[in-house]
This record gives structure tokens, C-alpha cells and sequence, in this order.
């Protein structure tokens, strides 16, 4: 039972970054890293085998700041930027669900030849796949608030790793791993308001202007 | 070489029923649009008014324009045959018969374009165009799904992909299944030309991409194509039905009615998407085709890796 | 071994025939004869050993250096021979009355006795069983096809094309000395079954053999990115030796490379991967490149490199099967693969004859200046559209065949375990690749014969004469009864591919799974055939009690439509070209009031010209070498001479 939870809920967490990869809404976007965040939290409640208070406590605590602080943190900063769409992104977006179909595909090989301890493990490869599909957006994407978005996805992707290849980790690494997100998110949030006051517009494009010269 | 009766039945029901899936489209599109709409059986009417009526052929058409309507419904028929429309085995199997299924219906969207480049018409160019563009990737997008299936059933024939190997496949690779068959209506919407790839209701022939292409057929030729697309959109549908519900252990009665059932409810779904998707426009069609083959790409994937 | 000689015997009498004789249609005919009647006897003899006599061969002393000469036709040269004589025989009736009924009549002469000696040098190549008499017989082919393709030579893109083809065959040749040279170091002889027996000896040179092979049978073959002397060629020679060098000349690289697995033994498997990638990189991008053409040879020529690409897709799947060691893969794979040399032979060139004969009625092969040909020259317009529906590869036609063979190897593959399934990804490649094909055929067919006239030369033209026709009427016919009968083949492909594989001991494993394989699709074929006859004959019948009306074709009340009103073939290939972006090779430029499309080709534009440019300038900077002064020229003698002198010296 718990073993198709898992399979269902990693699923689904595929699905979210190839949604956020090809959609162009902000909102559809913050909206979709909302709902991976949520599967994330029910999934390290799920994966941990045991309903103790240490586990509950956890899984609330990333769902609450996964799906609810960080996402209406991003809609606040879309607000005040006033935002609707991203512009058209470095490669296309036809171009950025075909890599991450190749994304999909090196993940998968790559999980395929790991050692036999993980190998049957479906949390590696989609834990690969998320960061990979993270990294892409990062890379590719022109505005501030998604490559904000994009980071966090890699982070998801990083916890991802973590909920598994440790079962019995200890709450201050968990601490830690969230605290990270959070102080990345911190960080970006104020570079994002900063270039929003200095430029009055959030295009990282700008960001190329500041040179020596 | 005798086919059970079951196969038969089924191929009857489905050529029966074709039209009035569509007519259930338009309904619940209808429906959820708070208007009252055309009845289920519109379709049928249609069709009969189109076959009392006489032809009209332009002056720049050849033998090609005249051929072709014949052509694309016994095409649609002969793909009928290769799909096991009763969830055991069709008329005509063998292997890599889901080879011949594909290339069957490519003969008639050939003629089709053929027809529409026949007339001399900007219009007809422009949509034989866009359907070329659109059915080539829809064709990437069924091979994976093909390629799925037989790597989870380990068979080479459509009858084995989607029967008793399927019924057995099916706790494992359920994951896969759904998302095969998700896929499968996404690339079904594009390839029957329904929203979001293109709008059977609009009236602009410049957003138009299947209905533009067969403008100047008229009478029987119309009623043809008509019946030849419904009848497509049938087939690909009770692949679906079939892929959600495997039907190779149950008695035949209940078979044919889960199958006429299903398709009720895949016309239902399409009307659904209809009432709440707008159209998308042109430069976006392509992200959703590849958003639908990354579905059918990842179940394949899903199946490579959990069958290593 | 007998008929053979003789028929190879009369071709070569067709070649000296025109150049003896006096001109007149005693010359002519006697040509056409004599070109026949050897093909005739080779296709025979061909036939022969592949319906179950065994191998022959023949073996000759010459007072020459080199060894012994050595031919012989095993079932895969049988499959060559009977391909080479087909298409041969049908495209030298064509092109005596083509180059009869062109500007410059008096070439047929050199012409029909160049091409005799092609058709002659082919047979021999695929016969040949030493590796002397086939390097001969591969020089003799590559010089007697370039001054075909030079024929209509007074054009500069002709001499370019020329030259562009001249530099790709030599390096082949280059490269097939190398190979040989280091495959007989081992062998005691030169013929080809001692330089199989010396493949068990030489392990550390095998990997470098099969990757030289490759490399010279590419370049004749055509895959991307060896294919970049295929569309000048084919453009600039005259139809039917665009026709001949589609349909044979690139097929002996085809043949070159299965004659180098049936030598080898196993193939490792890298080969085989190699293989399978290099075909679907060659069918992607050949299949795209052909889609933005407007010349109707051109566009055919990208065709070609598409199709290579699936007969190498082929290849990949019987070396991965011999690898993996799957018999019913490698022979599924192997004989689809030849199945589809010969269809592409079949259908390739009654398309280029078809092109040809627009060419020669309406002197344009710009697409974009075509337009209701159907009209005015009906019977091309039947034969296009035959070869054009086989080659997109529908049922009821041969090349269905051909790829549903391949597309069973691929799926076959699903049920192994392994690396081995990864394969199925070709899958979609291939059904992608299938897309594309049937849209470009689509608009070659829809805008030159459909629609209006889009141009004077186009509205003035009239049907071909029954010599132009005969030949295509013999390939269309081929077309449709592979198409609908293949299961008789059955026996023969499976043969073939436990031939090539090298076990003939599969081949009994091979046969029953091929004959049942393949009678599935025949009996599909059949029935769907039957299926349109009657549903025409009953729309036909059932048209008759109803009135019909004919009306100018409905455009949206505008009263006046032209024939520039209707889609062009780069608008109609525009939403596909747009969706691949930059690597279609189209260029754009926009002006104020002008737009204008243009494709290039990636390989030869981007990355061959730019790279002999450089190679150009650097050589021109040993110019100062030759400065024209005798005394330095004696002084470089001297230099030479000592520095030879104080070599031996110093190595004392």
C-alpha cells in the first residue's frame, strides 16, 4: 500500500516540473511548485513507515512552508512587481519540454546503473529528474521570479535525495535542509526587490549590464 | 481462419455507434454551456441528408478529389478491422499490425490533403498544410505509446497489447497504463481535430485546420468523410476504453457494453474539455503535442526502467 | 555462372554498340536491345541462386599482378544483380529517349555508352569476389557515373556538382585501399574468402576495418554527414541517371557494408549502435532537409539520404542481433533491410523518371512554377503518385513492406531484456520520420500536378511519349506486387538475412518466422486493396442517380481567384519547418516590401565550404614556394638529395 502511495505520489511530482517547465502563467506556475511542495511534505510522512509525532510534525512543517509561505511569498512579489507572464525563455518553450524529455531519459540511465542497494528505489531517478528539470529552468529562464522558482525545484529535487537515501535522518539535518530553502528564497527575495527598485523591472537580463567598463 | 462472433458484434456496435459519440460530444458541451444544443442523434441525421443530395465538384478538381472520400473511409474501415474492439483479438492480426493501424489512416489523410491541394483553394493548402503538420508529431507521440505497451505486454500485435497480456500487466504497470491512456486522449483530441487543437464549431475558416481542409466536398463525398473521421475518433477511443478497463476475462455482453459504455463516457470527456478549454493558438499546438508525448515518453520510460 | 558472363558480355557490347554503329535508329535500337538482352540474362542468373541454387562462382589466373580474379553471386549479390539489372535495363530505354529529345541530341552517343559502362562496372562490383578486380570495378563506376552527372556540362553548377562528387568517390576509394590494406595483411591472397579466413587473426585492426569500411561505404552510400554530394549530383545530371545513381550507384556503399558483416563474422556492438544511430540521425535530418526544397531532384536526392538512413536503421538491428546474438532479430533485421534496398531502388526511380519527364515538357524543376500538370500530362501524373504512395510508405504498397519489416525488428526488441530495448525508441524516430515523408510527398504531388497552373511553361505542357512511360509502367507494376504479394519473398529475405548474419543454419529458424510474419501484412494489403475497389465502385454507382453540378471552387466570394492565390510549396511545408527552427537549413531574408526563403544545405554550406575556404588560404601561403626561378628549383633538388644522404649517415 504505502509502496503505491510512494510510486503515485513521485509520479505526480514529475508531472508537476514538466508543468511548470512548459506553462508561461506566473500564477499557474507558483501554483504548480505549491502543489510539489505539498506532495513532497505527505511524501516524507509516507516513505518514513512509521506515523510517529516526529514524522507528523515534519511533514506539516514542509507543507507549511513549502506549499503555503514560500508560494504566497512569490504571488505577494508578482503583486508588487505587477507581472503576469514570463517572456518568451532562452529556448523556446517547445525546446524546454524536449530537453526535459531528455532529462527524463539521462535521469533514468543514470539510475539504472547505480548500485543494486538503490537501484529499485523510484525516488532517485525523479529526485535526478526534478533537480535536473530545476537546473533547466534556472538556466533558461529570464525573469527573476522564475528562476526563483526554478531554484526551488532543485531544492525539492536535493530533499528529494535526502527523504530516502537516509531513512532515520536526524531533525537537525531536515533543519538544516529546510533552513537552506529558506535563506535562498530570503536572499533572492531581496536581490528580486532590490533589482525591482534600482530598474523598475525584473528582467535578469539587466543583471549582464554591470560591467567593469 | 475464423474469428469468434464477439469480434464481429464489436466492429458492428462500434460502426454503429461512431456517430452518436460525437453527438454525446456536442451535447455535453452543450450542456455545461447552460445551452440545450443539437440532439445526440444529430449526426445520423446529417449523414442521411447527405447522401440524398447531389455533389458539386470544382472546375480545377481531377479524379484525385473525386477518389479520395472513398479511399479515407474504407482506409478508417480496414483500421477498424486490426483494433480488438471486443478486448480479445481482431479480425486481422499480426505482427506489428499496429504498424499497419498508423499507416492505414496516414493512406487517408494523404488522399485527404491530395483532395484539398486538388481544388486550387489558398484556404484548403492552408489547412492540408497545418494537418500534415499537426498529424506528424501525433504519430511520434502513438508510437510511444505503441512502444509502451509492448514493452509492458511483451507482444508485437495490437490484439496482445491490449488483451489478456494487458489484464495481467495491469496491477504492476498500472501507473503506466493511466498515463499511456492519458496520453493517448490528448493526442486523440489533436489528431480528430477537436479543442484544444481545433474548433469542429468555429466558422473562421483561418482558425480552421480539419474542417478547412475538406470545404469543397459536398454530398455523399462529405457524408463519407464525416463518418470516416467519427468512426477514427471511435477506434482511438476504444483503445482508450480498453486500456482503462481490460476486457479480455469478461463474458461477451458485458464486454460490448463496458465497450459502448466507454466510448458514451469518452464522448462525455471530450465534451468536457470542449465546454472548458478554449482553442489554443497555432504557435502553441506543438508544446502540446510535445507535452503529450512527454507523458507517453515518461510511461515509457517508467516501463523501460522497472522492467530492467 | 554461365548466363551471367554472357548477359555481363552483351552489356558491355551496349556500351562500344553506340560508339561503332552509325547514327540512326538502327543505333538506337540496337543499343536498347543489346542493353536489355544482358540485363535480362544477369537478372536471370540472379534469380537463379536466389530461389535455392547454391552460390556460384568463377575463378580466373590473369598474367597480372594482384591475384586471382574472382566472381561470384552468392544470394546477396543476387539480390544486387537482379536490382541493378531491373533498373538498369528501365532507365536506359528512358534516357536513350530522353537525351534524344533534349537540346543537345548529339550526346546520346557518349551518353548510352557511358551509361552501359556504369551498368556494366555496377554488376561487376556486386559480383566481384577479390579485392583488386572490386576496387577496379568501383573506380570504373565512380569515373563512368561522374561523366554522366557532367553531362549537361556547359551549366557551372553542373562542373561544381561534378567536382563535389568527384572529391567524395576518390576519398572512398582512398579509404577502401587503406581497409583492404591492412584486412590482407593476414590473408594470403587476395580474394574475399581468405580475407574472411583472416578475420580470426588480426583482433587489435578489426574495430579500425569496420569503422574504415564505414566510413568509404558511407560515402558512397550517403548518410549524414556523408551525404553532401548527393543533392548537387542528383540535380544536376539528367533524370535518368539521377535515377540510376538513386537507385544503385548508392547502394553499392549498402552493399559494401553488408559484404564487410558477411566477411566479418560478429559485429561488436558498438557497431551495431553506431549503425542504428547514424540511420536515425540520416532519416531525421534527410526527411527535414528534403521538406525545405523546391527542386524536384533535390527534394528526391534528400529522399534518398532519408531512405539510406532506414536501410542503415536496418543494418543496425541485424548487426545488434547478431551482437546480442538474436537470431530472428538479425535476420528480420538484415532482410528488411535489403527488402527495402530493392524497394527504394523500384520506387526511387520511377520517381526521378516521372520528374524527368516534367523536366523535359515544362524545362523548370522549381515546384513553385508547376502546377495542374494532371491534366496535361495525365499518365506521369498516374506513375507519380505511385511511386510517391510507396514511398511514404502506405499499405497497399511495397514500401509498407519494407517498414513494417524494420518496425517488427524494433519491436521485437521489447521482448528481450537488456540494453537491447532501448532500441524501441527508434520507434517513434521512425514513425516521426514516416510524418514528415508523407508531408512532403503531399506537397510535391498537390502543387505540381494538382491545383492550377501556376506558370506559362507549366500551362503548356503536354504527356510524354510511350518510350518515357514503358520503363515507368515496368516499376510501377514491380511497386504493386511486392506490395500485395510479398509473402512469396518470404523465403528469399529470409535467406538472405541468415546469409548476411553467417549462419545459415538460422535459416530454417528465419523462414517459417519470416513467411509468417510477412503473410500477415499481405493478407491486409489484399483486403484493404478490395476494400477501396469496392467502396469506389459503389460510391461510383451510387454517384450515378444523383445530380451533379460543377462550380468554380469556393473562395470565400472573392470573384476573381488566380492561380498565385493558392499555397506554395514553401507555405505548405512552412508550419514543419518552423517547428524544427535552425537545423531545417532555411534561410530567411526580409525586406521592406520582399520575403524570400531559401534552403541550404547544413554539411555543405556551414561546415564543409568554411572549412576548405580555410584550407585554401592556408595552402595559398605555400605559394612562395614556386616562385619560377630555375636555380631554385635546382636548389630544392640538391636539398633533397642531401638531406637523403645525411639521413643514411646519421642512421648508421
Amino acid at each position: 500500500m504505502t509502496h503505491s502511495a510512494t510510486q503515485l505520489l513521485l509520479l505526480l511530482v514529475v508531472l508537476t516540473d514538466f508543468a511548470v517547465l512548459g506553462t508561461s502563467r506566473l500564477s499557474a506556475c507558483i501554483r504548480w511548485i505549491a502543489f510539489q511542495g505539498a506532495l513532497l511534505g505527505v511524501l516524507s510522512l509516507v516513505v518514513g513507515g512509521e506515523i510517529s509525532w516526529n514524522a507528523v510534525l515534519l511533514a506539516a512543517g514542509t507543507i507549511v512552508v513549502k506549499a503555503i509561505v514560500l508560494p504566497a511569498f512569490l504571488r505577494w512579489a508578482i503583486r508588487e512587481a505587477a507581472i503576469r507572464r514570463e517572456v518568451e525563455p532562452l529556448v523556446g518553450y517547445l525546446a524546454s519540454v524536449l530537453l526535459g524529455g531528455a532529462a527524463l531519459g539521462v535521469a533514468f540511465g543514470v539510475a539504472a546503473s547505480m548500485p543494486a542497494s538503490v537501484r529499485d528505489a523510484l525516488v532517485v531517478p525523479v529526485a535526478l529528474v526534478t533537480l535536473m528539470i530545476g537546473m533547466i529552468v534556472l538556466m533558461t529562464r529570464l525573469k527573476a521570479i522564475t528562476q526563483v522558482i526554478g531554484y526551488l525545484m532543485l531544492e525539492n529535487g536535493v530533499y528529494l535525495f535526502g527523504i530516502t537515501l537516509a531513512r532515520r535522518v536526524p531533525f537537525l539535518i531536515e533543519a538544516g535542509v529546510l533552513l537552506d530553502v529558506f535563506v535562498g528564497v530570503f536572499i533572492m527575495g531581496i536581490v528580486v526587490f532590490h533589482i525591482n527598485r534600482e530598474f523598475d523591472s525584473i528582467s535578469s537580463a539587466n543583471l549582464s549590464e554591470l560591467r567593469e567598463s | 481462419m475464423s474469428r469468434p462472433a464477439s469480434a464481429w458484434i464489436a466492429l458492428a456496435v462500434v460502426l454503429v455507434l461512431a456517430p452518436a459519440v460525437l453527438g454525446v460530444a456536442s451535447r455535453t458541451r452543450a450542456a455545461l454551456t447552460r445551452r440545450r444544443g443539437a440532439p445526440v442523434l444529430q449526426l445520423y441525421y446529417d449523414l442521411a441528408k447527405l447522401l440524398r443530395r447531389g455533389s458539386v465538384f470544382s472546375d480545377t478538381t481531377t479524379s484525385v478529389f473525386r477518389a479520395a472520400p472513398a479511399c479515407v473511409l474504407s482506409a478508417a474501415l480496414m483500421a477498424a478491422t486490426i483494433v480488438p474492439l471486443d478486448g480479445r483479438g481482431a479480425l486481422i492480426r499480426f505482427a506489428g499490425d499496429v504498424v499497419a493501424l498508423a499507416y492505414v489512416l496516414a493512406l487517408g489523410r494523404f488522399l485527404l490533403v491530395l483532395a484539398a491541394l486538388d481544388t486550387g483553394s489558398s484556404f484548403e493548402g492552408m489547412g492540408a498544410s497545418r494537418e500534415v503538420a499537426v498529424a506528424s508529431v501525433v504519430e511520434l507521440g502513438l508510437f510511444l505509446s505503441f512502444g509502451t505497451l509492448a514493452v509492458l505486454t511483451k507482444t508485437l500485435s495490437l490484439s496482445g497489447m491490449l488483451g489478456a497480456a494487458l489484464a495481467a500487466a495491469w496491477p504492476a504497470g498500472s501507473p503506466a497504463i493511466v498515463m499511456t491512456a492519458v496520453g493517448l486522449f490528448a493526442l486523440m483530441l489533436a489528431e480528430c481535430a477537436r479543442v484544444p487543437v481545433d474548433d469542429p464549431a468555429t466558422h473562421l475558416e483561418l482558425t480552421m485546420i480539419h474542417e478547412v481542409m475538406i470545404l469543397d466536398h459536398s454530398g455523399p463525398d462529405l457524408a463519407l468523410i464525416l463518418y470516416a473521421s467519427a468512426l477514427e475518433l471511435s477506434i482511438i477511443g476504444a483503445v482508450i476504453v480498453t486500456l482503462l478497463v481490460p476486457r479480455s476475462g469478461m463474458p461477451v455482453g458485458v464486454s460490448l457494453a463496458v465497450l459502448g459504455g466507454g466510448l458514451i463516457v469518452i464522448g462525455a470527456g471530450i465534451g468536457v474539455v470542449e465546454a472548458t478549454m478554449a482553442r489554443l493558438r497555432l504557435p502553441k499546438i506543438p508544446l502540446y503535442l510535445a507535452s503529450a508525448s512527454s507523458l507517453a515518453l515518461f510511461s515509457l520510460v517508467l516501463v523501460l526502467w522497472s522492467g530492467a | 555462372m554461365t548466363p551471367f558472363l554472357i548477359g555481363l558480355g552483351l552489356v558491355v557490347a551496349a556500351a562500344i554498340a553506340p560508339v561503332v554503329l552509325p547514327r540512326g535508329g538502327a543505333r538506337s535500337r540496337t543499343f536498347g536491345v543489346l542493353l536489355l538482352a544482358g540485363c535480362g540474362l544477369t537478372a536471370a542468373a540472379g534469380v537463379i541462386v536466389l530461389a535455392g541454387g547454391g552460390s556460384v562462382h568463377q575463378q580466373w589466373r590473369p598474367y597480372l599482378p594482384g591475384g586471382d580474379w574472382v566472381i561470384g553471386i552468392d544470394p546477396l549479390s543476387a539480390v544486387f544483380v537482379i536490382a541493378v539489372a531491373v533498373v538498369g535495363a528501365t532507365n536506359g530505354v528512358y534516357g536513350d529517349a530522353d537525351v534524344r529529345a533534349s537540346a543537345h541530341p548529339e550526346r546520346s552517343t557518349e551518353a548510352n555508352a557511358t551509361y552501359a559502362a556504369l551498368v556494366a562496372s555496377l554488376l561487376l562490383v556486386v559480383t566481384a569476389q577479390s579485392t583488386l578486380l572490386f576496387l577496379t570495378a568501383w573506380e570504373l563506376m565512380a569515373i563512368s557515373s561522374f561523366l554522366l552527372v557532367i553531362t549537361e556540362h556547359e551549366r557551372a553548377e553542373v562542373r561544381r556538382a561534378g567536382w563535389i562528387y568527384v572529391v567524395a568517390t576518390h576519398a572512398a576509394t582512398l579509404l577502401l585501399f587503406v581497409m583492404f590494406a591492412l584486412w590482407s595483411t593476414g590473408a594470403h591472397d587476395w580474394t574475399f574468402a581468405s580475407l574472411a579466413a583472416a578475420w580470426g587473426g588480426a583482433p587489435s585492426h578489426r574495430g579500425v576495418i569496420l569503422l574504415l569500411g564505414l566510413v568509404a561505404f558511407g560515402l558512397k552510400a550517403g548518410y549524414v554527414p556523408l551525404h553532401f554530394w548527393l543533392p548537387p549530383a542528383h540535380s544536376a545530371s539528367p533524370a535518368h541517371v539521377s535515377a540510376l545513381m538513386s537507385g544503385i550507384v548508392i547502394k553499392t556503399g549498402v552493399y559494401g557494408i553488408l559484404r564487410l558483416l558477411t566477411l566479418s563474422g560478429t559485429p561488436p556492438v558498438w557497431f551495431g549502435w553506431t549503425v542504428c544511430m547514424l540511420g536515425a540521425v540520416s532519416a531525421m535530418l534527410g526527411v527535414l532537409w528534403a521538406l525545405a526544397q523546391h527542386d524536384m531532384k533535390r527534394l528526391l536526392a534528400y529522399h534518398s539520404v532519408e531512405n539510406i538512413g532506414i536501410i542503415m536503421l536496418g543494418i543496425g538491428l541485424g548487426a545488434l542481433g547478431g551482437a546480442y546474438g538474436h537470431p530472428a532479430l538479425a535476420i528480420l533485421g538484415y532482410g528488411a533491410a535489403v527488402l527495402h534496398t530493392v524497394n527504394h531502388a523500384l520506387f526511387k526511380s520511377l520517381l526521378f523518371m516521372a520528374a524527368g519527364a516534367v523536366y523535359r515538357r515544362t524545362h523548370t524543376r522549381n515546384i513553385e512554377e508547376l502546377g495542374g500538370l494532371a491534366r496535361r500530362m495525365p499518365w506521369t501524373f498516374v506513375m507519380f503518385l505511385i511511386g510517391a504512395v510507396a514511398i511514404i510508405g502506405v499499405p497497399p504498397l511495397n514500401g509498407f513492406v519494407s517498414e513494417w519489416l524494420i518496425y517488427v525488428g524494433i519491436f521485437e526488441t521489447a521482448r528481450t531484456v537488456g540494453d537491447l530495448r532501448l532500441l524501441i525508441c527508434a520507434a517513434p524516430v521512425l514513425a516521426l520520420v514516416g510524418g514528415l515523408a508523407l508531408a512532403c510527398f503531399a506537397k510535391v504531388v498537390g502543387i505540381v500536378f494538382l491545383g492550377t497552373p501556376r506558370s506559362a511553361c507549366a500551362a503548356e505542357s503536354s504527356e510524354v511519349g510511350s518510350s518515357y512511360l514503358m520503363p515507368q509502367a515496368v516499376l510501377a507494376f514491380a511497386c504493386v506486387a511486392i506490395g500485395l504479394l510479398p509473402a512469396l519473398l518470404a523465403t528469399s529475405i529470409a535467406r538472405l538475412g541468415a546469409f548476411v548474419a553467417g549462419d545459415p543454419a538460422w535459416g530454417s529458424v528465419g523462414a517459417a518466422a519470416t513467411i509468417g510474419t510477412l503473410r500477415g501484412p499481405m493478407l491486409f494489403a489484399i483486403v484493404l486493396a478490395a476494400a477501396i475497389a469496392v467502396a469506389m465502385l459503389a460510391r461510383f454507382a451510387f454517384g450515378r442517380r444523383r445530380p451533379v453540378r460543377h462550380a468554380p471552387t469556393w473562395g470565400c466570394g472573392y470573384p476573381e481567384p488566380t492561380a498565385r492565390m493558392q499555397y506554395t510549396a514553401s507555405s505548405f511545408a512552412s508550419p514543419l519547418i518552423s517547428m524544427f527552427g535552425a537545423l531545417s537549413g532555411v534561410h530567411e531574408h526580409r525586406g521592406a516590401t520582399l520575403f524570400h526563403s531559401e534552403p541550404r544545405d547544413i554539411v555543405l554550406d556551414a561546415v564543409l565550404a568554411r572549412a576548405w575556404a580555410r584550407v585554401e588560404s592556408a595552402a595559398l601561403r605555400l605559394r612562395p614556394i614556386q616562385q619560377g626561378r630555375l636555380q631554385l628549383y635546382l636548389v630544392y633538388l640538391v636539398a633533397a638529395v642531401l638531406s637523403c644522404l645525411l639521413y643514411l649517415i646519421v642512421a648508421r
